[in-house]
């Protein structure tokens, strides 16, 4: 950790931890909207919402669905909670098409299932799109 | 004679199921290494998530969420039982089924009425036979419980709870305390432990750490009241792995007492086989000579 300018980035589910490296630029999706951490960031504990992470590292970058969680930011360290993380080779396209399909079907009728259909169709088509820039 | 020819049959059918416990032994051995290390990997998950809540409480200032208490005056709660879909696995499911039962009869001479949420095929045909009610069962659960398996039960689980229409719930299972050791265990999943909570807040200030900061995005309430349920969802997601490493042991140690039964058996029969043997021999020679004497 000679002058450079990373800090480590981890994202954990449940299951495994998906992703342990050191990043340069990471941008996960807040429950707000996207968010951007940098080096040096301040604390930060923040709700995560349905979309796309972003991870830089001085060599690559990393692209990965994770659907909500949490993400904290202390002393350069980035961790994400998240209850499902995907990498795009991870995405079975034809599954997130045929939910697309089924919730949009999906009648609501009160405020739960609006929610639920919302997020459902959310879900289906960010998978949709990381499996297209391949 | 016929003896005889028994006695070789069934040392080879002993044999043979020597051969299939042992392979039964190895192969529970693999899938208890591949259990095992998907249950260390669930650690760090629930850890983070532990010390979040206690940052975040802290921040808060005293937490107080519908999943940390228990409708007054209600005479239902439910438990959740995880048993295997295998058999061959030694004491594990009666171990688990028996105290789940003594749990059970203990609720309801205090009046709670349990729904059971059943867990595993052999659960399911015990308590068929006992004939108590389940109101769900579950058999698509595997040796690999996936995430998204376990969040649906926990998700309505919790909407029972928060609706006021069970006062707690609680999990049987299997604890793996080590390889060694494994203990059948309620766990009270809901109404959320107060004290647990207090345990965390008091090892992250025992660590002497400075005080962190946080910028919050939403609000700490509001952020807690997301942190909750996933602490219980991982709970129990913790539950089914530790109960599938234990299932795993439970069956090692039942195939290799299998394999060494048989070995036990087999010395014996081989034994019983040589005297039947030298028995007839002698006999044979007795008949020759008698015979011989006969003669002369």
């Amino acid at each position: 950790m000679v002058k450079s300018n990373t800090f480590h980035c981890s994202v954990i589910t449940p299951e495994k931890a998906v992703l342990e490296c050191d990043a340069t630029s990471v941008v996960f999706p807040a429950h707000d909207g996207e968010m951007g951490v940098l080096l040096n960031r301040a604390p930060l504990l923040c709700k995560m919402g349905i979309g796309a992470l972003r991870v830089e590292t001085a060599e690559d970058k990393q692209i990965m669905f994770v659907d909500g969680g949490f993400a904290q930011v202390v002393d350069n360290r980035l961790t994400i909670l998240t209850e499902q993380a995907k990498t795009p080779d991870e995405i079975d396209r034809a599954a997130a098409e045929a939910i697309l399909v089924e919730v949009q079907a999906m009648k609501i009728t009160d405020e739960a299932t609006y929610i639920a259909r919302d997020k459902a169709i959310q879900r289906s088509k960010v998978q949709l799109k990381l499996t297209k820039k391949q | 004679m016929a003896n005889r020819r028994v006695l070789i049959k069934r040392r080879k059918a002993v044999r043979n199921i020597r051969k299939i416990t042992r392979t039964m032994q190895l192969i529970a051995t693999a899938r208890f290494q591949a259990a095992f290390t998907r249950a260390i990997a669930t650690k760090p998950y629930s850890e983070k998530l532990a010390e979040l809540v206690a940052d975040l409480s802290k921040a808060a200032e005293g937490v107080d969420h519908p999943l940390m208490h228990a409708a007054e005056g209600i005479g239902r709660s439910a438990m959740v039982i995880i048993t295997s879909n295998r058999g061959l696995c030694g004491g594990y499911n009666s171990n688990v089924l028996r105290t789940a039962v003594e749990h059970l009869d203990r609720a309801k001479e205090t009046g709670l009425d349990t729904e059971v949420h059943m867990v595993g095929k052999k659960g399911i045909s015990y308590f068929k036979f006992l004939g108590r009610e389940m109101v769900e069962r579950i058999t698509h659960i595997d040796d690999a419980p996936k995430f998204e398996q376990i969040e649906p039960i926990a998700n309505y689980l919790m909407g029972q709870f928060v609706r006021g229409e069970i006062a707690s719930v609680h999990v049987a299972y299997m604890k793996f305390i080590s390889t060694g050791r494994q203990q059948p265990e309620i766990m009270q999943l809901l109404p959320l432990a107060q004290d647990e909570q207090a345990d965390a807040d008091e090892a992250s200030t025992g660590g002497g750490e400075a005080e962190t900061q946080y910028e919050f995005s939403p609000e700490p309430k509001q952020l807690l009241e997301e942190l909750l349920p996933a602490t219980v969802r991982t709970q129990l997601f913790q539950c089914f792995t530790d109960a599938t490493v234990s299932e795993q042991i439970a069956r090692m140690v039942a195939m290799k007492a299998a394999t060494d039964a048989a070995e036990d058996m087999i010395t014996t029969l081989t034994r019983q086989y040589n005297r039947a043997r030298q028995t007839q021999i002698t006999m044979e020679l007795l008949d020759i000579v008698g015979g011989a004497n006969a003669l002369t």
